[in-house]
């Protein structure tokens, strides 16, 4: 375990990357939603951004940035590569469960303040960030984790591959995607495939993004196993 | 005697380039070795595969008597100092920091010391150091960590020849206080040869010499005088090179000299000079390894 704290502590060593930067971001793009429709005439209609979503961007980010050259550095120091998976992963988990959860405080603040007095829909997102706070803390919760763990495996992807492997590594997402595509197509399928969308609840989308979130940190694990340097 | 590290049958190939070639040795528990050879002669390879850091194509490692590879109990009584290290973006004071909490020997007063010694800034962000500074950071890491098993892998790159000698003096003060396991490759032989007590030669990924130092001392020598007399001196022992300029010739012979030999190339106005640490090795590169040692005498 103690490997596991010494990688997270490593990370955490620059405060700002993991626990400023997101906020300074996401605050900074609450301000200028505030400005931009603040300014606009003064009516009831509701006014929806997707601003919220520079904050899971940046999760992506950080979990790029988490294996660059972090990683050498903390190989030198006698940390495996295993323990320096699980660390930083534990730290991807607690921040995406902590972040999650000041969304949802922010978001219960921007109800119980009619949209920061403007009908802003920032932290409020139809569909997906719409229902009760431990769903809205939950879904965040994953979604965050997932850039993050898909960020962490396309830079491993890097730094074993090099820009060809990353390359080759989002073409095959692409060719998964659109034979996925060809196969409901050739199956006839997009009827039931448009049910399934349509009345797919929230929460399980929640739980599909779950699974999605468990492959990709497996992934991440199986290629930094191979990483060397 | 026990190994602190013992490689047998280590091979490792990049595209058809044999890196390392059934590489075999042990270095003692509690000894300095110098790991010498030329540019791409396999040494880094070796010690990051030592370090867990890249894995054999075959054969075995063992450090204090467990393979390294992701292991974190074998890779926490190690230290690693790599002259091409990456550092994240933070400061000297980070780096310091983090290794403190790695090693489980670590003297965080030695590493203060060390930090005054090479005049490391600890505010300053390890980006910003020269190269000299970077190799010094790398210094101050390896030795405040009292790692059981500690690598150098060119510690001093960029650095002048006072810090060297900083280094060697650090070095061997806390070797001589605190006893562990040191494997140093360098360029720099000659520099370094007075703290080596073992050498391991690397020449294109096959260990061409390894023997205790003390055995390699003395052990060739250059011979240079007049043609005729060089020539009567030489004949009949191994010789490893001959130079001819004029009326006058050196030659380079292997094994050892006894009293009564020097006193005849003095009869003979030859003059005698040993061979340094660096110009063995250099010779040693060329032949293979069994001659080297045989002729020798080690």
């Amino acid at each position: 375990m103690r490997p596991l704290v010494n990688v997270a502590r490593l990370h955490a060593i620059r405060p700002l990357m993991y626990l400023g930067l997101p906020w300074a971001i996401t605050a900074f793009s609450l301000a200028v939603n505030l400005v931009i429709f603040g300014a606009g005439p003064v009516s009831n209609t509701h006014r929806y951004t997707g601003a919220a979503s520079i904050t899971f961007i940046f999760f992506l980010f950080m979990g790029v940035s988490s294996v660059g050259r972090t990683l050498p550095f903390g190989m030198a120091l006698g940390v495996s590569r295993r323990s320096y998976y699980l660390g930083t992963a534990l730290l991807a988990v607690t921040l995406a469960a902590l972040d999650g959860l000041a969304l949802t405080i922010l978001q219960a603040i921007e109800r119980g303040s009619g949209g920061w007095g403007i009908a802003l829909h920032f932290f409020r997102v139809p569909y997906i960030l719409d229902g009760p706070w431990y769903l809205t803390w939950l879904t965040s919760f994953v979604g965050l984790a997932l850039l993050f763990g898909y960020g962490m495996w396309l830079g491993l992807v890097h730094r074993r591959w090099g820009q060809p492997g990353s390359l080759i590594f989002l073409a095959a997402q692409v060719t998964v995607a659109v034979a996925f595509v060809l196969l409901t197509t050739w199956a006839h399928a997009w009827p039931e495939a448009g049910h399934f969308l349509t009345t797919l609840p929230a929460a399980g989308l929640t739980g599909l993004l779950a699974v999605l979130t468990a492959a990709l940190f497996t992934g991440g694990y199986a290629t930094i196993r191979r990483v060397t340097i | 005697m026990t190994h602190a590290i013992s490689v047998a049958g280590l091979s490792r190939s990049y595209r058809g380039h044999l890196a390392l070639d059934r590489v075999g040795f042990e270095v003692a528990t509690g000894s300095v070795t110098g790991l010498l050879g030329r540019n791409g002669a396999g040494k880094t390879t070796l010690l990051r595969i030592l370090a867990g850091q890249e894995f054999p194509s075959a054969g075995q490692v063992l450090v204090c008597g467990a393979s390294p590879a992701e292991s974190d109990r074998v890779l926490s009584r190690m230290a690693f100092i790599r002259e091409d290290q990456e550092y994240p973006d933070i400061k000297v004071s980070h780096a310091i920091r983090a290794a403190s909490w790695c090693y489980p020997d670590w003297n965080a007063e030695l590493a203060q010391r060390l930090l005054a010694d090479f005049s490391l800034p600890p505010d300053r962000a390890v980006k910003k150091l020269s190269r000299g500074m970077r190799s010094a950071l790398g210094i101050v890491i390896g030795l405040a960590a009292r790692a059981e098993v500690t690598l150098f892998d060119e510690p001093y790159a960029g650095l002048d020849a006072p810090a060297r000698q900083l280094f060697y003096d650090r070095l061997l003060a806390e070797y001589a206080e605190h006893p562990r396991t040191i494997l140093l490759s360098t360029h720099l032989i000659d520099e370094a040869a007075g703290l080596l007590e073992r050498v391991v030669v690397l020449d294109r990924g096959r260990v061409v010499l390894d023997a205790a130092a003390d055995d390699l001392r003395g052990g060739a020598a250059t011979v240079s005088g007049p043609v005729l007399a060089v020539d009567d001196f030489i004949a009949g022992r191994s010789v490893w090179e001959r130079r001819e300029t004029g009326s006058q010739a050196s030659a380079v012979i292997v094994g050892p000299l006894g009293d009564a030999e020097r006193a005849r190339a003095r009869s003979l106005r030859l003059a005698l000079a040993p061979l340094s640490l660096q110009q063995l090795v250099i010779h040693a590169a060329a032949r293979p390894a069994e001659n080297t040692l045989e002729q020798i005498g080690a």
